[in-house]
């Protein structure tokens, strides 16, 4: 495969219709020189068209949740029964705001490691289809079966970084967080040496989580902190200003 | 009162083929041959979910199929979808081990209509799993690659919608995020090695 950004970034470009006339006949004629660019092409192109079907399959999945719902007959809910709640929401208003004070008090004092990680923990989801399973660590992990899920792991011998990645979350489903930290730290071990980006924001994030677990407060904040101050991150919304004052109680 | 869009069969095609949205034609789809799958699949050993599950199956490789000019208008559309949908069952009900009871019951119920999805069927698994493949590459990944290849929307939206800094940085991410998933793509030589066979029904 060629590795190379700048070759990689041109044919991205080529795919989406932005070079001009001199760039893609430049690129052709590398093509033409070299297979491996070419092949490259190929298999960006095909990752291109995997995209574009699994966005089909998507969008038909979404309309068919819509379809359903409009042949359950269930309509939304009506104007009458709303306008008719308007003068209990005044009434209520109030109450609302006292006791939304209350928990948060009682939420910040009340924090332990394991309660702020049951409050964020949700496995990895694996999306769910019928027969879809590629492995069978995944087809476990899919059906929701930790325990097998963990013993098919540790009777493997070659660990692919899904494979870690799947056994980390189950791991820390079975709340055994010391195992499921040297799980993700082997994904990024992998990554590290490949050169490759697998989960690799997911890792934070779950890897962050196991240290809390771990009662290790002081290797998951500074992971959280990152998480936390890049916008850009997949669990950037996941880790909010509050949760990091809950959780710099433990150090 | 709501306004239901219908189609002819050409014009049904016609949109599919195109890089229009095809929200309308797959609802009219839903509101045309869904009750006909219902009833195919009732009675023929499924039930309400089987019928669900076969149905989105069914509008994917049709969709498929018309994208790829593998079918062209040689037969209506509704007879097209109902020996689409009895190939589809039958596979289903082979994986199922009810292949004696499927056999007696198709015997009775060939049509004219010969539908050739062998190709969809052999790499269904595979087509599958490359589905779970994308799907497992991470939410911003996702959003960034459906947004721009799917949706075709323009950076600008992009930008609006995930809120990066600029669209450089968008156009970077959605880089390193096709690169990705080639990558992990390529980590299973088989699904790489049959992608064009997989994604092109050939």
């Amino acid at each position: 495969m060629n590795e190379n950004f700048t070759n990689t970034e041109l044919l991205i470009q080529y795919l989406d219709g932005e070079l001009d006339n001199l760039q893609v006949d430049m690129l052709k004629k590398s093509m033409q020189d070299d297979p491996t660019l070419a092949e490259e092409m190929e298999s960006l192109r095909r990752t291109k068209d995997a995209v574009k079907s699994y966005g089909l399959r998507h969008r038909v999945s979404t309309i068919h949740a819509e379809m359903m719902q409009e042949r359950k007959g269930k309509a939304a809910k009506s104007p009458g029964i709303l306008a008719k709640m308007i003068p209990y929401s005044m009434r209520i208003a109030a109450s609302v705001i006292f006791l939304v004070g209350l928990s948060i008090l009682y939420q910040y004092y009340s924090a332990t490691p394991e309660k702020l990680f049951d409050e964020n923990f949700q496995a990895f989801n694996v999306h769910q289809t019928r027969g879809n399973a590629t492995t069978a660590l995944q087809e476990k992990y899919t059906s929701g079966d930790m325990a097998n899920t963990i013993k098919q792991y540790e009777s493997q011998l070659d660990n692919t970084p899904e494979d870690n990645f799947l056994a980390g979350n189950a791991y820390l489903g079975a709340h055994q967080p010391s195992k499921a930290i040297d799980a993700f730290l082997r994904i990024q071990q992998q990554n590290k040496t490949g050169n490759t980006h697998y989960f690799e924001e997911d890792t934070e994030y779950y890897l962050a989580l196991s240290y809390l677990l771990n009662h290790q407060p002081g290797r998951a904040l500074p992971i959280f902190e990152k998480i936390n101050a890049d916008k850009n991150h997949a669990y950037y919304k996941k880790i909010s200003n509050w949760f990091l004052k809950r959780a710099e109680r433990f150090k | 009162m709501e306004i239901r869009r219908t189609f002819t069969d050409a014009a049904l095609l016609q949109i599919l083929r195109s890089d229009a949205s095809p929200d309308d034609a797959i609802r009219f789809l839903y509101h045309t041959q869904f009750n006909i799958t219902v009833a195919y699949i009732k009675q023929n050993n499924g039930n309400d979910e089987d019928a669900q599950d076969i149905f989105q199956e069914l509008i994917l490789v049709f969709i498929e199929l018309v994208k790829k000019n593998k079918f062209r208008g040689e037969s209506s559309v509704s007879t097209f979808l109902y020996a689409l949908t009895r190939n589809i069952w039958l596979n289903e009900l082979k994986k199922r081990g009810r292949s004696k009871l499927r056999d007696e019951k198709f015997d009775r119920q060939q049509s004219d209509t010969d539908v050739d999805v062998s190709q969809y069927i052999m790499h269904r698994e595979m087509k599958n799993a490359l589905m779970q493949l994308v799907h497992n590459l991470g939410e911003t990944c996702k959003k960034i690659l459906l947004a721009f290849y799917f949706d075709e929307l323009p950076m600008k939206e992009i930008l609006v919608a995930t809120a990066y800094e600029n669209e450089q940085v968008v156009r970077n991410k959605k880089y390193k995020c096709l690169k990705q998933l080639e990558q992990i793509i390529a980590a299973r030589p088989e699904l790489a090695k049959n992608l064009k066979s997989v994604l092109s029904y050939e």
